[in-house]
């Protein structure tokens, strides 16, 4: 039996979508496109805006914009299908590459291998090559770009990556590649796998991907897409709990300020983080189990945090004409140049992405004080204080992805998705289902639409949508 | 003899000669400026400043401003170049490369400003080509109205004009085959890890938008080669329609001659008793 057999032919589907975020958002667009006339959308998100990670606001001192969250998305047309530049494309957002070659270690530029032998010396430019080689014959561009699918493969080892770039990259080239990748990892080499190190390592190759953001600021993506939903959004409403016995419609309890309310759902998707998802309280006891052996398997938070400084004056790109860098400060951060492009610019704007466990740790201190710290990392050659810092931003981003530890071993995708076979009503997305990107959290959108949309249609096998790209 | 439309660049640029030329006022005593001869002919001047560089990651900007030697370098190779042409500056990692057509100045550490030059010198010789087979693909559009006209009017001159349209075609397969052998070199895939040359190489094509005008110039070639081919095919078909009705002209005098001689002979029998 499927979810749709009971009476969809009389009424639309009923569906409640939990979480307003590029989760939630994706998932309701792509059913609407499915199927739109046969399915009754309706989200909750808690705070009072959609887009969640994807976030672009302005400082309130000068009308100057800043990426808060997803800082870029990531380009996979190189190898293949890229659904993410496709969606893009469709809503008619311009697009920027976005690139960036330096990396700071001691206080030095490597931004080629001509700087590598000169700061690493000839040993250092050795291991760097021996890595890299190491590295792309670990893991193709086809590999790569089918990492979190169900038919994933690669050659790299499955252990942790510390272990891994220990074995295959000696001194000083580790510090090197450490500070690249680390602010990408948003965790640490020993808390990580060795694919997912690689593959953090790799997406520096511009024959894997590249990156990308939407000219005038990431956050069209979402309001886009916002706009053009037929669902039904409640925004301030925070779900409580989820009741319903296997194989009947769910009923889904919100708070809506001091009022609690309930409204009876035929499928219920999950699209929250990893965090509020295991807080979300289920009353029936297999679909709890289920819920919490789903979010054991998968909570492995990584960090980050984002210090972001609007500076008294235009601050001159970063060298080489790129718009960032890569600085070893709080082991591995990386410097957006957010004004570098703009030639009418009045400030600057600079953007701190510090990751991994400097990120968990740092997030307990106030913002002056991180806001300090962000300006005492900055390259000594920008020239700036405290004195040119007119305001400075901070977003804390705890928990916000997920790391894949060392022998983690990831679910199939169906079983990702839908975390209780007893209840076919209930999936979650999220983009932790995959590689914890705008990319990934689409991925997921479209699988669990693709899946809803074939069931009703009457498939009892529940086709299942093609795997794009994870 | 092989025409212009001939010269290729197939593999890696390979410089012939170099002369020196005299250093702009104003710049280190160990500046040094050559001239280089691209494979179509044409020169670049190429000035290199060297400057110790400390792999900072910020340098200072002090010397970019008016007076300055990035500002020195831009407008040594600025004074060469027409209004309409492109002067490319590209700030790399502790070196700074200006750039237009016939000129280019690199400034950088001693140690790395030989394969900043090479690189420049490649670059440019990809792109004297690429211009050169653009000018020759806008001139082939030039004659594309009047072709295209004359090909859908067919008088008794249009069979004459086969040799000339079929030039046009073969010079436009040639622009073409050009353009096809550049393509490799301007689509060259991103070195990685990057080297300074290769990241050089990168922003130059970036920059001069080579990508692009590739394009362009493949599809004007394209365009030009598809009038000339169809309009040289009614031209042939009108040729081959003017032989046969020549042809048909003759049997029918032939059959009218015939027609006679019968005649003759018929009467003539009744003429005898």
């Amino acid at each position: 039996m499927t979810f749709s057999s009971q009476d969809a032919t009389a009424r639309p589907l009923r569906v409640g979508i939990v979480g307003g975020g590029p989760g939630g958002l994706f998932t309701a667009w792509r059913i609407e496109q499915l199927a739109s006339a046969r399915f009754a959308i309706t989200i909750f998100e808690a705070s009072h805006r959609l887009g969640g990670k994807v976030l672009t606001p302005s400082f309130t001192t000068a009308a100057a914009r800043y990426e808060a969250g997803a800082a870029e998305f990531y380009d996979y047309s190189p190898v293949g299908d890229d659904p993410l530049r496709g969606l893009v494309r469709s809503l008619g957002l311009a697009t920027v590459p976005l690139t960036g070659a330096a990396v700071i270690v001691g206080g030095r530029r490597i931004a080629n291998l001509d700087d590598a032998g000169a700061v690493l010396g000839q040993d250092g430019r050795e291991g760097l090559l021996a890595f890299d080689a190491w590295a792309r014959s670990a893991m193709t561009t086809r590999e790569f770009y089918d990492s979190g699918s169900d038919h994933a493969a690669t050659a790299a080892p499955d252990g942790r990556f510390d272990a891994a770039l220990a074995a295959t990259c000696r001194l000083p080239a580790r510090s090197y590649v450490e500070a690249m990748i680390h602010s990408d990892l948003a965790t640490e080499p020993a808390t990580t796998t060795a694919g997912y190190g690689l593959q953090n390592y790799l997406m520096n190759d511009p024959a894997y991907m590249r990156l990308y953001r939407i000219a005038g600021g990431n956050e069209q993506l979402v309001t886009a897409i916002a706009t053009r939903l037929a669902a039904r959004i409640r925004l301030g409403t925070t779900v409580t709990r989820i009741a319903g016995v296997p194989r009947a419609p769910l009923t889904v309890g919100w708070r809506d300020g001091d009022a609690v309310r309930e409204e009876e759902f035929d499928v219920v998707i999950l699209a929250l983080p990893v965090g509020p998802l295991s807080q979300v309280v289920i009353t029936d006891t297999a679909l709890r189990t289920s819920l919490a052996r789903h979010v054991a398997h998968h909570d492995h938070p990584a960090h980050y945090l984002r210090v972001t400084l609007l500076i008294d004056r235009p601050v001159r790109g970063v060298p080489g004409g790129d718009d960032y860098l890569m600085l070893d400060a709080f082991g591995g951060t990386c410097l957006y140049v957010e004004s570098s492009r703009d030639p009418t610019a009045t400030h600057g704007v600079l953007g701190l992405l510090i990751g991994g466990a400097a990120a968990a740790e740092l997030a307990g201190e106030t913002d002056d004080v991180l806001a300090a710290a962000a300006v005492e990392a900055l390259p000594p050659g920008l020239g700036i204080g405290r004195r040119e810092v007119l305001e400075a931003r901070v977003h804390r981003w705890n928990g916000a992805v997920s790391a894949a530890p060392g022998g983690w071993v990831p679910l199939p995708v169906d079983r990702r998705h839908r975390p209780s076979p007893a209840h076919p009503n209930l999936f979650v997305v999220g983009d932790y289902l995959f590689d914890s990107t705008l990319n990934g959290v689409l991925d997921s959108a479209e699988h669990v639409a693709g899946w809803v949309a074939a069931d009703l249609a009457g498939d009892p096998d529940g086709v299942q949508p093609q795997q794009n790209h994870a | 003899m092989i025409s212009p439309d001939s010269v290729t660049t197939t593999g890696p640029i390979v410089i012939p000669d170099h002369r020196p030329v005299s250093v702009p006022f104003g710049l280190p005593a160990d500046a040094v400026c050559v001239s280089r001869s691209l494979p179509t002919g044409e020169h670049v001047e190429v000035l290199s400043v060297p400057l110790e560089e400390t792999a900072a990651p910020w340098p200072p900007a002090t010397d970019g401003g008016p007076g300055g030697l990035e500002d020195t370098i831009r407008r040594w190779v600025s004074a060469l170049a027409s209004p309409a042409a492109t002067v490319v500056v590209v700030p790399l990692y502790g070196c700074h490369v200006a750039w237009t057509a016939g000129r280019a100045a690199v400034i950088g550490p001693p140690e790395r400003l030989g394969q900043l030059e090479a690189a420049v010198v490649e670059f440019a010789g990809v792109e004297a080509d690429l211009r050169d087979a653009e000018r020759r693909a806008a001139a082939l559009l030039d004659t594309v109205e009047g072709d295209v006209a004359t090909s859908l009017s067919l008088d008794e001159h249009s069979p004459d004009r086969c040799a000339e349209l079929a030039d046009r075609h073969r010079r436009a397969v040639a622009v073409g085959r050009r353009l096809a052998l550049l393509a490799p070199l301007v689509h060259t895939p991103p070195l990685h890890p990057p080297t300074l040359a290769s990241q050089l190489g990168e922003r130059l094509r970036e920059r001069t938008r080579l990508v692009e005008r590739l394009e362009f110039a493949t599809q004007r070639a394209e365009f030009a080669e598809r009038v000339a081919e169809a309009c040289g095919q009614r031209a042939l078909e009108a040729g081959i329609a003017r032989r046969q009705l020549g042809l048909e002209w003759a049997i029918v005098v032939l059959l009218v001659v015939q027609t006679a001689l019968l005649v003759v002979e018929l009467l003539s029998h009744r003429a005898t008793p």
